[in-house]
């Protein structure tokens, strides 16, 4: 009787545990994102932006990123850019068509947040923390973030020359529950 | 010999910018692309009209101060300053909500001959030895 009453408790712990993990809403990424990149004398975008997020204020344990850009996508404004952006010096976009991010933790800061996990460009992968803020409109969402990139950190480019180290990276996703 | 050299420029400019428009329109159809926004067609005529009218003063005050070298320098600096324009298109940044930029110099880059092309063409007609 004693094992029958341990099996279910530990059945219905397990049970609760993952019924907390699906409790952590679900959102669709909109096709209005926003994914900017800045320094002294280069910016521009990345077109296509693909993931999953999962995200619950209230059960920020259970909420997990997993985004996708495709490198390939990159728009300078100018096609020269774009390809010596794409080229084996920079990005590699035919070695690594995508750069990849996957949380491993969020945590609340002030009245923001940050997200650390693993961000893997240029075939090399570091932990990075991300901030971030979540504002809900209706039924949908935006996740707004801004941070700075060390390019010599992943290899993208030679370190030095004209192109600063520093690359300011802006990111807007509307999402839509889902 | 003046109003002979405003009219060969203003024609030239004029015939340059009705080639750039014919050219901007099939090149929008054959790419399915469209820079109109940036190239205007009024600034498409008056860049190559001003590009005429300069071209003729260049000429008429190189062959004045030079009669006989004159012609063949303007013919020079013309080609080096029309070939050295292209650079202009070929760094020039799109808004980035323009999708295929590597298109842009493809249609702006013929387009910077034209001035010189029609100016020669119709030099003929204006001056004559």
């Amino acid at each position: 009787m004693k094992k029958l009453i341990i099996s279910m408790a530990t059945l219905l712990a397990i049970t609760a545990v993952f019924a907390f993990t699906v409790l952590a809403q679900n959102w669709t990424i909109t096709n209005k994102y926003n994914i900017q990149f800045s320094s002294n004398d280069v910016g521009g975008i990345f077109k296509t932006f693909t993931g999953s997020i999962a995200f619950d204020e209230t059960n920020l344990a259970a909420s997990k990123f997993d985004v996708t850009i495709d490198v390939n996508s990159i728009n300078t404004g100018n096609g020269l850019q774009n390809k010596h952006a794409k080229s084996a010096e920079w990005f590699d976009a035919a070695k690594y068509p995508a750069i990849k991010f996957t949380s491993t933790k969020i945590v609340k800061a002030g009245a923001a947040y940050q997200v650390t996990g693993n961000l893997q460009i240029h075939g090399v992968t570091k932990e990075f923390t991300i901030p971030f803020t979540f504002k809900k409109a209706g039924a949908g969402a935006t996740f707004n973030g801004s941070f700075t990139i060390n390019r010599s950190d992943f290899k993208i480019g030679k370190p030095g020359g004209e192109v600063a180290e520093q690359i300011k990276v802006e990111v807007a996703v509307p999402v839509t529950k889902g | 010999m003046f109003k002979r050299l405003l009219l060969l420029g203003l024609v030239s400019g004029i015939l340059a910018a009705a080639a750039a428009l014919i050219y901007q329109k099939i090149y929008f159809k054959s790419n399915e692309i469209d820079f109109s926004a940036i190239i205007k067609p009024v600034n498409v005529l008056l860049v190559c009209i001003l590009a005429g009218l300069l071209a003729s003063v260049g000429y008429g005050l190189l062959t004045k101060w030079l009669p006989k070298a004159g012609e063949i320098i303007f013919n020079f600096v013309f080609v080096i300053v029309t070939f050295a324009s292209i650079v202009g298109p070929i760094g020039f940044r799109l808004p980035l909500s323009y999708e295929n930029p590597e298109l842009f110099p493809g249609l702006t880059v013929p387009m910077h001959f034209f001035p010189a092309l029609a100016w020669f063409t119709v030099k003929p007609l204006f001056i004559k030895k």
